[in-house]
Parts: structure tokens; C-alpha cells; sequence
């Protein structure tokens, strides 16, 4: 005695081959697709890295000698600027200006008011330029005044 | 009890990530009993292994629409009842997919496994079974294939579950006097 779905299934077994095979196809179809989908990614990264080796060869590595000496000028270049900024501007900063440079410009400052006539003792109203140095030094200049 | 009633651990979950390997199982453990539902509502072995094909196809491309993983196997039946009738409706088969029968079965035998036939009325019982009405032979080889309930026999066939009972009462009925006769 057989169940009616062992009937059924014993007698469509000799259709099972082509089921497999069907199924096959279809299954290689999924794969294919998700091949297809994964690929995405790494072809863009091929295509990125294709596309800088052929920059590479067609570019730089004919070229190379000059691509390297280009380099080289703006290494030297580069190196130039940085070493002759640096003490200038440390010299700027350090150097306050010389009591001898302000007594200097004083007085050329009084004989361009005496010349443009006007004798009267402005000078005096100037506001002090600051000039940060040692108290023995702004003795000196008082002196002088 | 049958194979098909013990739960299952299909990988369906796997399907829906896009694993090869998971719908390779899935076909392969539902390519043989889709077919004998088609073939036996086709009778065409061509066109069978077609819509078998179109049901796998359908199936992958639309995982996404199924709810549950369990119901896995009625979605795949479901979309295979679609293409049947879809191939009834483009031969010109409008009026064989409605039966009149009366929505009242009372009695219904629950196992497919209670008509148990003998060898020698094997052949006699798949030429019975083509004698059915095609909505009677579609129900009751859903039962006798993947035993569904009549639920998921009723969500399959898109017919209410009252329709679904007393077509299987008729159908096993009428299969079971007509093997008494040729006794």
C-alpha cells in the first residue's frame, strides 16, 4: 500500500534530471548576478589602480630625469626660502632700535618743523615711542634730552 | 505521519542575503513536488519544467515580499498556481477554473495518508485524479503533495477556506468511490 504522494512522486521521477539541470541553470544565473554585483566594487578599484599605473608609464616614466630634476629645483627652492625667512625675521623681532637712530630722527624731525616754520616746541607734545630696553640705558637718554 | 509535516529548517534566511547555496536547497527540495503539481494541472511536460523554471526565477526575484520564512514553501506553491491559471486563461480555460459544489463538507479526513491505494491500482488512481475537475485536482494535490492545511491551501489557491474544505471532501469522495468500483 503507498500513499498518494508516493504514487505521484514515483511516477514523475524520471523527470528529475531535467529538474536538476534546470535547476542548475537557474542557481548559475544567482551566481552570476551576485558575481556581477561583487565585481561592481572591484572593478572600480582596478579601474583606479589601472588608471594610475597607465598615468605611470605614459606620464612620469618617460619623463623621468625632468620629473626628478623639477622636483629637485623646488626642494631647493623650498629649502632657500626657509633658511633665509627664519633669521631676518628673528632679527626683527630681537634688535630694538639704537638710542643714536632716535636721537638722529629727533633731529631731523625739529629741523623739518623749523624749515616748515612752525618753531613752536611741538616736539615735546610727541607722543614716546616705546622702546622696551634696560632702565640703565633709558638714564642716558634723559641725559641727553 | 509524513516527511513534509515535520518542521523544516530551510535556509531561507540565507536566500534573502543573495546565498547561491541556500536557493540551491530551497530548489532542490521543492523542484520535484512543484512540478508534479503543474504537471498534473498541465499535462504538459514542457511547459511543466517552464513554469517550474519562471516559479524559481519569480521566487528569487521576489523574496523580498515574502513575510514569513515558515510559509515559505505555500509562497512558492502560491506563485506556481498563478502561472497554471495564467496558462488556463491565455488556452481560453475561464470556466474550468469554477466548480459548483455546495460549501458544506462536515466530515473531512485530515491526513492525506488515509487513502492508502495498492500497487495494482496505481495507475488506475492517476487516471482517476485526472478525471477530477481541475479546482477538486488542484486542492487535493496540494493536500496529497506538501500536506498544507486548508489555510494554506485556501491563501494558495486565493479561495476561502469553506471552498477549499468541501473540495477536498468532494474531490477524496469521488476518488475513493470511483477506486471502490474498479475493485
Amino acid at each position: 500500500m503507498k500513499t498518494p504522494r508516493e504514487i505521484l512522486f514515483a511516477h514523475h521521477q524520471n523527470a528529475a534530471p531535467k529538474l536538476d539541470a534546470m535547476r542548475c541553470e537557474v542557481v548559475a544565473g544567482l551566481n552570476h548576478q551576485d558575481t556581477k554585483a561583487r565585481s561592481g566594487a572591484v572593478n572600480l578599484v582596478s579601474w583606479c589602480l589601472g588608471g594610475s599605473n597607465k598615468l605611470w608609464l605614459e606620464l612620469i616614466w618617460p619623463c623621468r630625469r625632468i620629473w626628478a630634476g623639477l622636483a629637485a629645483i623646488w626642494i631647493l627652492i623650498f629649502t632657500v626660502n626657509l633658511s633665509q625667512r627664519d633669521p631676518s625675521e628673528m632679527m626683527a623681532q630681537k634688535t630694538p632700535p639704537s638710542p643714536e637712530m632716535i636721537l638722529t630722527f629727533r633731529q631731523q624731525e625739529m629741523l623739518l618743523a623749523e624749515l616748515t616754520g612752525q618753531n613752536e616746541p611741538q616736539t615735546a607734545e610727541h607722543p614716546k615711542t616705546f622702546s622696551p630696553r634696560p632702565s640703565s640705558e633709558r638714564s642716558i637718554e634723559t641725559l641727553m634730552t | 505521519m509524513l516527511a513534509v509535516a515535520i518542521a523544516e529548517q530551510l535556509p531561507v534566511q540565507q536566500a534573502r542575503e543573495g546565498n547561491p547555496e541556500a536557493w540551491d536547497t530551497l530548489f532542490r527540495r521543492y523542484q520535484l513536488p512543484l512540478y508534479v503539481y503543474v504537471f498534473e494541472l498541465a499535462h504538459n511536460e514542457h511547459t511543466s519544467l517552464d513554469i517550474v523554471q519562471e516559479v524559481f526565477i519569480a521566487a528569487a526575484r521576489h523574496i523580498g515580499g515574502l513575510r514569513d520564512d515558515e510559509k515559505f514553501g505555500g509562497w512558492l506553491f502560491g506563485i506556481a498556481h498563478q502561472k497554471v491559471i495564467q496558462l488556463w486563461r491565455k488556452h481560453g480555460g475561464k470556466e474550468i477554473l469554477f466548480d459548483e459544489i455546495p460549501e458544506s463538507a462536515d466530515e473531512f479526513e485530515d491526513s492525506p495518508d488515509d487513502l492508502l491505494i495498492r500497487r495494482e491500482q496505481e495507475i488506475e488512481f492517476m487516471n482517476l485524479l485526472n478525471q477530477l475537475p481541475l479546482p477538486q485536482r488542484s486542492v487535493l494535490l496540494l493536500h496529497f503533495v506538501e500536506d498544507f492545511s486548508l489555510e494554506e491551501i485556501a491563501r494558495i489557491t486565493e479561495t476561502q477556506i469553506g471552498t477549499v474544505k468541501s473540495r477536498l471532501h468532494y474531490a477524496k469522495r469521488a476518488l475513493r468511490k470511483l477506486l471502490e468500483e474498479k475493485k
